[in-house]
């Protein structure tokens, strides 16, 4: 074997010309291997003598090869099965021609016992043995230092017994195509075995074929990797493979034992080679041998002989070598791997090994990348070198990195199977040139627009930064950061999209409502999660979240109002004037519970997302909503919020007057209505129910539910509060509501009344309509008789609270309406109207009217807020209407229940909306409100509010906590960790570690 | 090109040039660029009514200058941003990005109050606010937006006026 080694004490590579062995493929015929082989072992010779290279030996005899060069790897059987050959072709016709392909096939596994025992199985006794023989030498891994006499034999034996090899690697097709088995062959055939054992059941047939002798008439006993349950059986006849399972418990036998067809006898085994072309300078992984999965460097290909001369670090055993030239004997341990490093002259000569100090040029010219970045160069090109082929597509700007031509530059012509033709950009060459595939690769500019096609970041787009060979930088068009990808992976693109923006119903900056009833904005999209920016105002809070673990899409329009009590919709622009992200400024893209996320193209984290308070932002200039820049802004923001209580004063002023051109200039996104169901009140479609698609101006385009048509109808003539978001609304019970006389008294602005304040204005109606509601805005009004009956269940009475009283905020609003504030005007509109006493469906009525009006905010909670009404205090079922409106709130009522209400923990209280403020609850009432004393030390005022208007504040890790639910309700803890939406929670009293899940965590106010 | 609402009437001609520059007027589209001004109205076509809606579509001509800037181009702009990443400049309504790979080698990352590039020697200095000369060597036009990557990494190019140097 040739084997050159160049070692010097301070050599920090190791060249090693890989064993190829007699392969069959190899082009080599024997009596060059055998010169070659000489000269091998002279040259070994010599060199040993020279200097005390006794590890040359060593890796002699392992057989490193490369990753890619499977096919060495059964040289051995290749060689054996020259040798063998016309034996076996008498036997098994099949098994021959398909040799190579035969032992491809188990050549998935790294074992080359393994291997070749499982395919050989039934080979005779005699074959085996000599296979044996023949085999050791080339399997002395373990015994490395084997003495160089010992070894020289082996080769020579080795060499001897396969001289008359005949090596068919010129086989042409047609030759192949004769060995192909034909109906004269032995059959294959298919029998079940117990799943996971299928490699035992064909050592078991082999050990039973060595056991038996001839007796047994199978040829082969075949299990592949790929396939559970079967093995593949080589016989004549079924019988015999009935025979051979006989008595094999993991062989079913006696089940039915399946013929592969001739056709198919060849798929079984064939494997696709892998002919890989190794170059200078790849970077390859050793596959077996001492030094199995290192890195190597390819130093010199020779085509030829097959075999690459790679460059690594050393693994020497000092020890072991020192041993040895001491003459020492000692056992071998198997599993000793010496470590990867570079040689250490002070070790060995520690090691009275005598060293000799000597410089080639190979060493001079690699130790450096050997020693520095190895690894990381290294991981790349691994990369690289394994990248997949075959994506070029015509246009594909593309230059050529391999051969002659290299650096040539071109576009796709055309592209083969294997071979890309392409127009090279030089004058005086040939318009096309066919160049292989493997030399060509994409070519990118900075400056292109490129998409990623494949690789961890598919989908993104971005510019091409920079280019550094084959891996060019990218600066993503959404998340605006750099991605390396390797050229190949990248294909020109005019398209901008963050890569998926997409799973399910979710969009990328959707804001989705999460499990734990918290919510947030995705803010990028991953192939199975998503990453959301929670609606965290203190900090930014990222979670990755699972598809499952979102519950809904918030869809909703929603409002909220700024610092200055300003409205602010989406589009708004404004300006954070408080917390991390001060100064910061931008549109307003989602509004949820008075958080507003708002994109900045300045920010650079989140996606460009900010999360902050309404209340600590200012709208900035006017609202963009309208579209008007001239600055109009007092009434452009009019006909933004359609403010109900203004336009009745002016009715005739409306249609000419600019909020009627901004409103339109608005977009059709913007208007509240599009989305909702209505009614047509009068005209042609009168009775008619639809969903709004459009609204232009006056007109409103409605999809009529009975029919499949789009109709346009006068904005008047809807009444849009038909709102069927709710289920509860279709009952008759709404009929009185929406049909009472009241509502053609209504001002025509009255339709306007957006479907965010809908759910909230419904529940309004039916309750003012009963005596009590008078009350609970009068409160001068004398108590009625039900009102009684329900303060006696909750004597925190509801008056107490001071929403309800004249004069409190929300209240204020009603009373007087200013422009800013338009919009909490709408529920005071609709008192005033419903709050008469045609209204009779007073049962219903006493839960939720009291507080619903008062907390128009706590509506755009959209899908929960529904089941405020029901739930109102705290979801208690006494409530008259909230047994059967329970039904349609789920989320809340069933998850609030009994959560609500301890002492001592930390809310926020979401008074009329928007300015939520952190409390601390006191005490308890008993009809679910809680006595709150405001500030986060609870040493503010004190004020009663409802369950629905607090929210638990989000513990955070190591806060103290309180277990609002299950089993140890009331109990306390630290949170010591938090997993996704569940908490680790110490508990106080026991010590014990319990996971909880965090809705069910409340924080613990700081006393 | 302009869809316009009921304001028929006298100066329906003044009300749909003055829509059409507020509406026009610093929009950007991605075949022209964005549009600074209208110089002139060329012609008002006849409206066309829309079905449904009452609404009325002029055709209008006008002529306007642009601003597009293009794949080569030397652009002076300010520095809006610093990042490890590079930095963000405006010029004008237009953002133009440059790497830190395309800022020159010898200009490293100062993180800290107020991020900045700066050579080894630390003559020049790239901050918020300073004004730089740059290439643009790629642009990205989406419908509302251009987006725009530069060079600094060339002869010529670079800090022309530091905020600092002046106060």
């Amino acid at each position: 074997m040739s084997h050159r080694r160049g070692r010097d004490d301070e050599e920090e590579e190791e060249e090693e010309e890989l064993e190829p062995e007699e392969d069959e493929e190899e082009a080599l015929d024997e009596e060059e291997e055998e010169g070659e082989d000489d000269g091998g072992k002279n040259r070994r010779k010599r060199r040993r003598s020279e200097f005390i290279d006794d590890v040359a030996e060593e890796d002699e005899d392992e057989e490193e090869e490369e990753e890619e060069e499977e096919d060495d790897y059964f040289d051995g059987g290749g060689g054996r099965r020259g040798g063998h050959r016309p034996k076996r072709r008498v036997r098994s016709q099949f098994i021959d021609e398909e040799a190579q392909v035969d032992s491809d096939g188990e050549e998935e596994e790294d074992d080359a016992e393994d291997d070749f025992i499982v395919d050989n199985v039934t080979e005779l006794q005699d074959e085996d043995d000599g296979r044996r023989m023949h085999r050791r030498p080339l399997l002395p891994r373990e015994d490395d230092q084997e003495d160089v006499e010992a070894l020289e034999r082996s080769i020579q034996a080795r060499y001897a017994r396969s001289s008359h090899t005949e090596y068919d690697e010129e086989t042409t097709d047609v030759e192949q195509q004769a060995l192909l088995p034909s109906v004269r062959d032995p059959k294959l055939w298919m029998v079940k075995c117990a799943i996971g054992r299928e490699r035992e059941a064909a050592v078991c047939l082999m050990q039973k074929c060595l056991d038996k002798g001839s007796e047994l008439q199978i040829r082969s006993a075949i299990a592949l990797d790929h396939l559970k349950n079967y093995i593949y059986v080589e016989a004549d006849k079924e019988a015999h493979v009935k025979e051979a399972c006989k008595g094999m418990r993991i062989i079913y036998g006696n089940t039915k034992i399946t013929l592969v067809p001739i056709k198919e006898m060849t798929d079984v085994l064939s494997v696709e080679s892998k002919a890989i072309d190794l170059s200078r300078d790849t970077w390859v992984r050793m596959k077996i041998g001492k030094y199995k999965g290192d890195l190597a460097k390819v130093v010199d290909v020779d085509n030829v002989r097959q075999r690459v001369t790679v460059k690594l670090i050393p693994r020497i055993d000092l020890q072991a070598l020192a041993n040895k030239l001491e003459g020492r004997e000692v056992p071998k341990k198997k599993a000793f791997v010496p470590p990867a490093r570079f040689m250490n002259v002070d070790e060995a000569r520690e090691m009275h090994i005598r060293v000799e100090r000597r410089r080639d040029q190979m060493t001079e010219k690699f130790r450096q990348p050997g020693e520095n970045g190895d690894g990381d160069m290294a991981s790349l090109s691994t990369l690289f070198a394994n990248r997949k082929k075959g994506h070029f597509m015509k246009g594909d700007q593309v230059i050529i990195v391999k051969g002659d031509l290299k650096n040539l530059k071109g576009w796709v012509e055309k592209v083969e199977e294997d071979n890309v033709h392409i127009r090279p950009n030089v004058e005086g060459l040939p318009k096309t040139l066919a160049v292989n595939e493997k030399e060509l690769c994409k070519y990118f500019e900075p400056g292109n627009h490129v998409k990623v096609v494949s690789g961890a970041s598919e989908g993104a787009t971005g510019m091409v930064v920079k280019v550094e060979g084959h891996v060019v930088i990218i600066l993503s068009d959404t998340t605006k950061e750099h991605i390396r990808v390797f050229a190949d992976n990248v294909a020109e693109s005019s398209e901008v999209t963050s890569g998926v923006t997409r799973i399910g119903d979710y969009e990328l900056h959707d804001l989705v409502m999460l499990d734990n009833m918290s919510f947030g904005v995705i803010i990028r999209v991953e192939s199975e999660a998503l990453q959301v920016l929670k609606g965290v105002p203190e900090r930014p809070e990222v979670a990755l979240v699972k598809l499952r673990e979102i519950k809904c899409k918030l869809d909703r329009r929603n409002y909220a109002q700024d610092r200055s009590k300003n409205p602010v919709s989406v589009k708004d622009v404004v300006r954070i004037l408080e917390g991390p992200c001060k100064g910061n400024q931008g549109p307003v893209e989602h509004i949820f519970r008075g958080i507003l996320f708002i994109y900045d193209r300045h920010h650079l984290e989140h996606a460009g997302f900010i999360c902050a308070k309404s209340q600590s932002c200012l709208v900035v200039g006017g609202s963009r909503g309208n579209g008007d820049r001239n600055g109009d802004t007092l009434a452009s923001r009019f006909s933004h919020l359609r403010t109900p209580t203004r336009v009745p004063q002016s009715p005739g002023r409306l249609p000419k007057s600019a909020p009627m051109d901004s409103r339109h200039r608005g977009g059709r996104g913007h208007d509240p209505l599009v989305g909702t169901t209505v009614k047509v009140r009068q005209g042609p479609f009168k009775g008619y129910r639809g969903r709004v698609v459009d609204v232009k101006g006056l007109s409103v385009r409605v999809e009529l539910e009975s029919q499949m048509k789009v109709v346009t109808v006068d904005r008047h003539h809807i009444s849009d509060n038909v709102v069927i978001s709710t289920p509860y609304r279709s009952v008759p019970r709404y009929g009185t509501g929406s049909e009472t006389p009241i509502h053609p008294s209504r001002t025509p602005l009255h339709p306007y009344m957006t479907p965010m304040r809908d759910p909230g204005a419904t529940p309004i109606h039916d309750g003012m309509r009963t005596p009590m509601r008078d009350r609970a805005w009068n409160p001068y009004t004398p108590m009625s008789p039900p009102r009684d009956n329900w303060e006696d269940a909750n004597p925190g009475s509801w008056g107490a609270s001071p929403q309800y009283q004249p004069g409190s905020p929300p209240s204020r609003t009603y009373e007087a309406p200013t422009p800013g504030s338009g919009w909490a005007n709408t529920p005071g509109g609709n008192y005033s109207e419903a709050g008469t006493p045609r209204d009779n469906s007073h049962a219903y009525a006493n839960a939720p009217s009291p507080y619903l009006p008062s907390t128009p905010g706590g509506q755009p909670m959209t899908p929960s807020s529904a089941s405020y009404l029901p739930g109102t205090p705290g979801g208690q079922p006494m409530t008259p209407g909230s047994g059967g409106l329970d039904v349609m709130s789920p989320v809340v009522g069933g998850e609030n229940e009994g959560l609500w209400a301890l002492p001592d923990i930390l809310v926020n209280v979401r008074r009329s909306g928007e300015d939520s403020v952190i409390g601390v609850v006191r005490e308890v009432l008993p009809d679910g409100s809680c006595r709150i004393n405001l500030g986060s030390s609870g040493n503010g005022e004190t004020v009663n509010a409802l369950p629905s208007e607090i929210d638990l504040v989000v513990p955070r890790k190591s806060d103290k906590v309180k277990i609002m639910g299950g089993p140890q309700r009331g109990f306390t803890g630290k949170l010591i960790g938090i997993d996704g939406s569940d908490g680790i929670v110490k508990e106080d009293a026991t010590l014990e570690v319990k996971i909880l899940e965090m809705n069910i965590l409340a924080k613990v106010a700081q006393s | 090109m302009q869809l316009h609402p009921r304001h028929f009437g006298r100066d329906l001609r003044e009300k749909l040039v003055a829509k059409l520059m507020k509406d026009v007027e610093g929009t950007c589209s991605g075949r022209h660029g964005f549009v600074v001004a209208i110089t002139g109205i060329e012609n008002v076509g006849k409206g066309l009514i829309r079905d449904g809606t009452g609404f009325v579509t002029f055709p209008v001509k006008y002529q306007c200058v642009v601003f597009r800037p293009f794949k080569g181009e030397i652009l002076e702009a300010v520095v809006t941003m610093v990042n490890k990443m590079g930095f963000f400049a405006e010029a004008g309504p237009v953002q133009i990005f440059v790497s830190n790979h395309l800022i020159p080698d010898d200009m490293e990352f100062q993180s800290g109050d107020m991020p900045n590039y700066t050579t080894s020697d630390g003559s020049v200095k790239i901050q918020k606010e300073s004004e730089v000369r740059l290439k643009i060597i790629g642009t990205r036009v989406d419908a509302t937006e251009i987006f725009c990557i530069g060079t600094i990494k060339d002869d010529f190019l670079g800090v022309i006026s530091n905020p600092g140097a002046a106060a």
